[in-house]
């Protein structure tokens, strides 16, 4: 799955997860601020990025404070 | 490897996800082995069940409590996917991290609350190690585990409906933090003494569950995710928790009483090895050679379900003739004729003979499972019978047990008499079909059967079957409910309330206990709030029998009727007219509750009291103590 574009990987995390993310916009959204988020949504987002075949360091990701910052790490680390 | 969350997807995106939730089993039902139930269950999270409801009203919904000692959340995902599988819906309720000790005991947590069918409580290795010192030994663990023993064992008694624990894998950082050998296996044995006692706590404790995490482990995948673990507070691995939501998939499906009965199985290639037809009886093997020995080995392992009463069949494309006498005669052969309830070999499509297995056996299509090694023919009974489920085997026979049992069809809480002599009830059957064909009528039949019938309370070790009974019973279930046992034992001990069981017999056997009613007596009135008799006696006049004898002793009794209630349901419309044909009456003739398809209220005044049908003999039996029963 191709993430690196900031709308596919918003467009992938609003199918899979289920939630109302507006698009583009919601990339920089507050992660609490985003309508149905918990912290277990974040750990399903871990689970979708390592089934997509994208290796972020855990602790990175539960330290993002929005799904930008979240695409970031992706592209970073690939 | 993604194919049913895929389709799901698509679902989702076409909002036909919960028109469609009928369909969602057969899209998870993959070919290539488990499905990601993870996947599936995350795509479903946003489901809309009262939508789902009102398309499909018979589905299932299980409220599944969520705790324990960790961060468990994650386990509810792929157990909303595995529940899918299975056709039901999942209602889950987690309680925070860490809290399971106050979500478990307080009465007016949310936990409790929420009337949980299933509450899990998942321990891990922290259980035992959040309780030892910073520095610590093998004694220290020792003693964590008994503190943790007393807790699971108090808990055992507090948890409101089924409680599942499971057992804790030793992991690898653990145990190497202990450098020499004798303490490293001081410590494997206090960590397995502490698994065993938590798996003998089943013993007595009727409404606990222990899931056994290592043979999960066995099948491969880590313990444990350490980033998660440390960072997240996750302690059980996504694979591991994938492969004990399957388990609760089965527990979930056996609470609800949705136990498949019968196991169907093609003969070429499936049970032997080659094809009776081009290669002749001396052609076919299930020993002696390599590829036989694992036909044997499965051979053995369906005998040993067998054993626990699972009805076997046979559905193959063979005459019947040469199939007979392989089954008579071949010597490899552990299963053998009269191990099958039914013997369909002919070159009808398989679909059409699952039906008739069913209708032989008396079960609805949903009881089968069906094993085959032939893709085509699978197919043909996905499509034209997507009630049964379907075995994928293939040309490695060395999987076929592995495949077998990894849907745990026949999974159950606890096996009763019944169901080990479930089998020979079967043969018996074929024993009165010779009768019923060589009866000049029905009634001439029914006479020569010696029907008997015992009606009085169950014995304290009955209710197990009684609740297994209330729960499997689809055609004669009045109410369309069923009981856990811990709730039948509620209402038995209730003065106001009623608990009958029936148990039955003729002249080829005993039957055991078939029926069970349940009543209450409000003022002047005893109202029968549910009544069911197992479909192998139906046709009997077992129930005529043992509503005439309740009649008769409310009316001894000085009461001044009888009520009783008839819910519809998918599968129990044969019944509908049961009460009337016994002298009821609608209690609201031309009310709303009159209509076609919704319940309906009876009424019996006692001034007419049915007869017990002339060639039933039913005799009350006491209950409760040491008593044998009719016989």
């Amino acid at each position: 799955m191709g993430l690196d574009s900031l709308d596919v990987f918003l467009r992938t995390v609003r199918g899979d997860l289920g939630l109302d993310i507006a698009v583009p916009e919601g990339a920089d959204t507050a992660l609490g601020e985003l309508p149905g988020w918990d912290s277990l949504n974040l750990l399903r987002l871990v689970a979708l990025l390592e089934e997509s075949g994208h290796r972020v360091p855990v602790h990175r990701l539960l330290e993002a404070r929005s799904l930008r910052e979240v695409h970031t790490l992706v592209k970073e680390y690939g | 490897m993604t194919k049913g969350p895929d389709r799901l997807r698509e679902l989702r995106e076409r909002g036909l996800l919960e028109k469609a939730y009928d369909r969602v089993p057969a899209l998870l039902a993959d070919e290539d082995g488990p499905g990601d139930a993870a996947a599936a269950g995350r795509l479903l999270a946003a489901l809309d069940h009262d939508a789902v409801l009102g398309h499909h009203p018979h589905t299932p919904v299980v409220t599944v409590a969520v705790t324990g000692q960790s961060t468990v959340g994650h386990v509810v995902d792929p157990l909303r996917g595995e529940l899918a599988r299975h056709g039901m819906l999942l209602r889950a309720v987690v309680g925070e991290h860490g809290t399971y000790l106050r979500d478990l005991t307080d009465p007016a947590g949310e936990l409790r609350a929420a009337a949980p069918d299933l509450t899990l409580c998942l321990l891990d290795a922290e259980t035992l190690f959040s309780q030892v010192p910073a520095v610590w030994g093998p004694e220290d663990v020792e003693r964590a585990g008994e503190e943790a023993l007393d807790r699971c064992a108090a808990l055992a008694a507090e948890a409101p409906g089924t409680l599942v624990l499971n057992t804790v894998p030793l992991p690898r950082s653990c145990s190497h933090q202990l450098l020499d050998h004798r303490s490293r296996a001081r410590l494997g044995a206090v960590w397995r003494e502490f698994n065993a006692r938590l798996l003998r706590l089943t013993e007595s404790a009727d409404r606990l569950v222990v899931i056994d995490l290592e043979p999960l482990v066995g099948e491969g995948g880590p313990v444990t995710d350490p980033r998660l673990a440390r960072h997240a507070k996750v302690q059980l691995g996504a694979g591991l928790l994938a492969a004990y939501a399957r388990e609760i998939g089965h527990l979930a499906r056996a609470v609800r009483g949705r136990v498949r009965k019968c196991l169907v199985l093609d003969l070429d290639d499936t049970l032997w090895d080659g094809v009776l037809g081009e290669d002749g009886p001396d052609g076919v093997a299930a020993a002696g050679t390599l590829r036989g020995e694992a036909f044997g080995a499965f051979q053995k392992c369906v005998k040993q379900l067998a054993s626990q009463g699972v009805l076997l069949a046979v559905s193959s494309k063979n005459d019947e003739g040469l199939v007979l006498e392989a089954l008579a005669s071949h010597p490899d052969l552990v299963l053998r004729e009269p191990d099958f309830a039914a013997v369909n070999a002919n070159w009808e499509p398989k679909d059409a003979n699952l039906a008739d297995i069913a209708r032989t056996l008396d079960l609805a299509p949903d009881a089968l499972v069906f094993a085959d090694d032939s893709p085509a023919e699978r197919a043909q009974v996905r499509l034209g019978a997507p009630e049964v489920a379907v075995v994928a085997l293939d040309a490695e026979p060395a999987l076929h047990v592995t495949r077998l049992l990894a849907d745990g069809w026949f999974d159950t809480l606890r096996l009763t008499d019944e169901d080990r002599a479930r089998p020979g009830e079967y043969r018996r059957r074929r024993e009165r079909g010779a009768l019923r064909a060589g009866s000049g009528s029905y009634e001439e039949f029914l006479r020569a059967l010696e029907v008997s019938v015992g009606l009085g309370p169950p014995r304290p070790h009955e209710f197990a079957r009684v609740s297994q009974l209330t729960l499997r019973t689809n055609q004669f279930n009045l109410i369309g409910v069923g009981y856990t046992e811990a709730e039948l034992a509620r209402r038995a001990a209730d003065p106001g309330r009623l608990l009958l069981v029936a148990r039955s017999a003729d002249r080829f056997g005993d039957n055991g206990l078939v029926g069970a009613v349940l009543g209450s007596i409000a003022g002047e009135v005893l109202r029968l709030d549910g009544m069911w008799l197992s479909c192998r006696v139906l046709g009997r006049g077992v129930e005529q029998a043992c509503l005439a004898l309740l009649l008769a002793r409310a009316r001894e009794l000085g009461l001044s009727a009888v009520g009783a209630r008839y819910v519809p349901t998918a599968r129990n419309h044969r019944a509908r007219d049961f009460y009337p044909s016994c002298g009821f009456t609608p209690a609201d003739p031309g009310g709303s509750e009159g209509s076609a398809d919704g319940p309906v209220v009876f009424r019996h005044d006692l001034a007419r009291l049915p007869q017990v049908p002339a060639h039933v003999r039913i005799t009350e039996t006491p209950g409760g103590g040491l008593a044998d029963g009719p016989r």
